[in-house]
């Protein structure tokens, strides 16, 4: 089942601003290096890759080890010329692709 | 029967009965070297300079779980020229790599946010490579503390 | 005839009086449950935690923990131990948490973050202390002071006769001052950990998403048809201020009854719900309770003859010796204050309440004040007593009146 990411964009922005973007998706992100209490390494089932489209053109992405800690957590930033819908994408290491989208207006 | 969503149940620790470290095992680890050669990998072998990229990282983490992360690297961040990939890497966790952060000029801003899991005391090294195919790095240490009586 | 000018007199005054529903509710009762338990029961400890048993110590509840012995043990001549070996006991971490926690001790452990409540030991080796002082030091401590923080190493069995005579041996090697790598392994230097996420922002703290849970549990009915919502309709202002009154003495359970319990045993009497204390349900109700009382002070009752008998308890609670390693709340929550155990900074009592239930960032995990008073005492080689014993009952009604004026912020972040 699919988790609700928590993601804070701007509503509204000036024209060629740069806004800043926070995303998080709930996931336990499991290492791969722990072990059961028999001793069995639990697999490794982390979100791998996410990445963000701004009117269908790439803005950001990351590659994403193990390392990265539960809930994966991300900021970075977008310049903006235009209105329109960010879609975000978190790739889970079992194929599902966890989307959302977000609107911005720019004047 | 009401059951939690399984965000909640994150939340709460599904079930909060782990007290074991949450992120990894404390047995084999990496070694410098390894780092050294996952970055060498990313730049083709090319030296990086030292510079351009400043590593926001707490001095002391109280647990590696969760630690906060924050790159930053100096660029115009124009089509013509930008930085397009980041890579983190860690000298002390099982494994070297934590993330590669990939930017366009779309991203306005060379900087990027994150929370990473560190086992141990130890060095982060970051790389950034520009448009142009020039590589950059700076590095810095960590301090996982190891609490109180707990054995 | 009598009776009748009487009843409409108070109905006078009521009426006068203009009574809410809030007064109204004070005049009768709340539900409660007053089964003899709000938690599993028999209680078992979490299965992540250490299993081991403490019964042969001290707990909060029942005192187990065998006299002191009153004399030295006197040895026949010099200690003759492996300084070598005693290097690598003192920083072991796995016997009791290692000497390094509290001293810092030369070369030891590569001086790598050590603690600073007790004495800086790396110059031992000049102070001209005879081995059987050091021995009895190491062994019980506590004959030489009665109220020493010191484990006692030996009476208590973490250490044997050989091993501590190669601790012994290594003390003596100690003649320089510690060679820290970097400042922040000196815990003269270190700088004080400051908590400034914003613990109210769910992209920051996960701990938020139990107040979303919370405030979907309140909604959702029972077999029966009721839920916290059938009577209680606009939480948000009728719990502005509930949890930051809490605990309280409650006369018919004869105890002090925190948030978590009062929810399990509230709920069990009104909605029929069986939510447990430290179960997730239970967790999520007191998290979003404590979130709508966020900004307000704490001030609970310390004035009537129960609360005072309670807090007066709960201070005795703090200053018992409890578990292997024989320690009191106070010794860590007060000789150890602003002082570092190893890595761990040690806060003032102030300031250790009002952001509970807590996330916390080392277990991804919410934790009530209960599980940490559970967590403590493990910690500290004891057998932690039931969520809902009276003792910690006692505890908590001290520790929320020495955070009496802070504002309630939960949920916390904590590491």
């Amino acid at each position: 089942m699919a988790e609700t990411p928590k993601i804070r964009v701007p509503k509204t922005a000036k024209k060629g601003d740069v806004i800043e973007i926070k995303t998080l998706l709930p996931h336990i992100m499991e290492s791969g290096q722990r072990k059961d209490r028999e001793g069995k390494v639990i697999p490794r089932k982390i979100i791998n890759k996410f990445a963000v489209e701004f009117n269908g053109k790439p803005v950001f992405s990351t590659t994403i080890e193990p390392a990265v800690a539960a809930n994966p957590y991300l900021q970075f930033f977008a310049k903006v010329d235009e209105s329109g819908t960010f879609k975000f994408s978190w790739t889970d290491d079992d194929g599902s692709v966890t989307t959302a989208e977000e609107k911005i207006t720019v004047s | 029967m009401r059951h939690l969503s399984r965000r909640a149940a994150l939340a709460l620790g599904a079930g909060s009965a782990a007290i074991a470290l949450v992120g990894w095992s404390k047995s084999a680890s990496a070694t410098p070297q390894a780092a050294a050669a996952d970055i060498a990998k990313f730049t083709g072998g090319a030296k990086p300079e030292t510079g351009k990229i400043s590593i926001e990282l707490p001095e002391i983490a109280e647990n590696g779980n969760t630690v906060p992360l924050s790159i930053s690297v100096d660029a115009p961040m124009t089509s013509a020229d930008y930085v397009s990939d980041v890579l983190v890497v860690a000298e002390g966790n099982p494994n070297p790599g934590v993330a590669t952060f990939h930017f366009t000029p779309l991203s306005g801003k060379a900087e990027a946010s994150t929370r990473i899991r560190l086992a141990t005391t130890q060095n982060i090294v970051v790389v950034a490579k520009t448009s142009g195919g020039k590589y950059f790095t700076a590095s810095k240490l960590v301090k996982v503390t190891i609490g109180g009586c707990g054995g | 005839m009598r009776a009748g000018i009487l009843a409409a007199v108070a109905i006078g005054i009521f009426v006068a009086a203009g009574l809410s529903e809030a007064n109204a509710q004070a005049k009768r009762p709340t539900p409660l449950d007053t089964g003899p338990s709000a938690s599993m029961s028999p209680w078992k400890r979490y299965p992540g935690w250490p299993a081991a048993d403490y019964s042969k110590y001290n707990t909060l509840g029942n005192l187990a923990s065998a006299p002191a012995p009153k004399e030295p043990i006197k040895l026949t001549g010099p200690v003759e131990g492996d300084a070598a070996k005693g290097a690598k006991l003192v920083a072991d971490r796995r016997r009791g948490g290692s000497c390094l926690a509290c001293h810092v001790m030369g070369p030891a452990g590569n001086a790598d973050l050590p603690g600073n409540v007790a004495p800086d030991l790396s110059e031992i080796g000049n102070a001209g202390r005879e081995d059987e002082w050091l021995y009895n030091y190491v062994f019980d401590a506590r004959v030489y002071n009665p109220e020493t923080v010191m484990p006692p190493w030996g009476s208590h069995g973490f250490f044997t006769d050989a091993e501590i005579r190669d601790m012994v041996a290594f003390l003596k090697t100690l003649k320089a001052p510690a060679v820290f790598k970097t400042a922040l392994d000196n815990p003269e230097k270190r700088p004080q950990p400051i908590e400034k996420r914003d613990n109210l922002d769910p992209l920051e703290n996960p701990g938020m998403w139990a107040v979303e849970k919370g405030q979907e549990l309140w909604k959702v009915k029972t077999t029966a048809g009721f839920s916290c919502n059938t009577c209680h309709s606009d939480p948000a202002s009728s719990f502005k201020t509930w949890a930051a009154t809490m605990p309280k003495w409650e006369p018919r359970l004869n105890k002090v009854l925190g948030v978590e319990e009062f929810v399990t045993r509230h709920a069990k009497a009104t909605t029929g719900d069986t939510w447990l204390m430290e179960t997730d349900n239970n967790r999520a109700m007191s998290v979003y309770l404590h979130f709508l009382a966020n900004g307000t002070p704490i001030k609970v009752d310390t004035e009537s003859a129960e609360a005072k008998a309670a807090i007066a308890r709960g201070v005795e609670l703090t200053k018992r010796k409890v578990g292997a390693l024989n320690m009191a709340c106070t010794d860590c929550h007060g000789i150890a204050v602003n002082k570092w155990i190893r890595g761990q900074w040690m806060g003032e009592p102030k300031g250790q309440y009002d952001h509970f239930p807590t996330w916390r960032t080392s277990l991804l995990a919410v934790w009530d004040i209960r599980q940490r008073f559970q967590w403590c005492s493990v910690n500290i080689r004891g057998n932690e007593l039931p969520p809902d014993s009276k003792e910690y009952g006692d505890l908590e009604l001290y520790l929320a009146s020495q955070n009496e004026g802070l504002k309630m912020s939960v949920p916390g972040i904590r590491h």
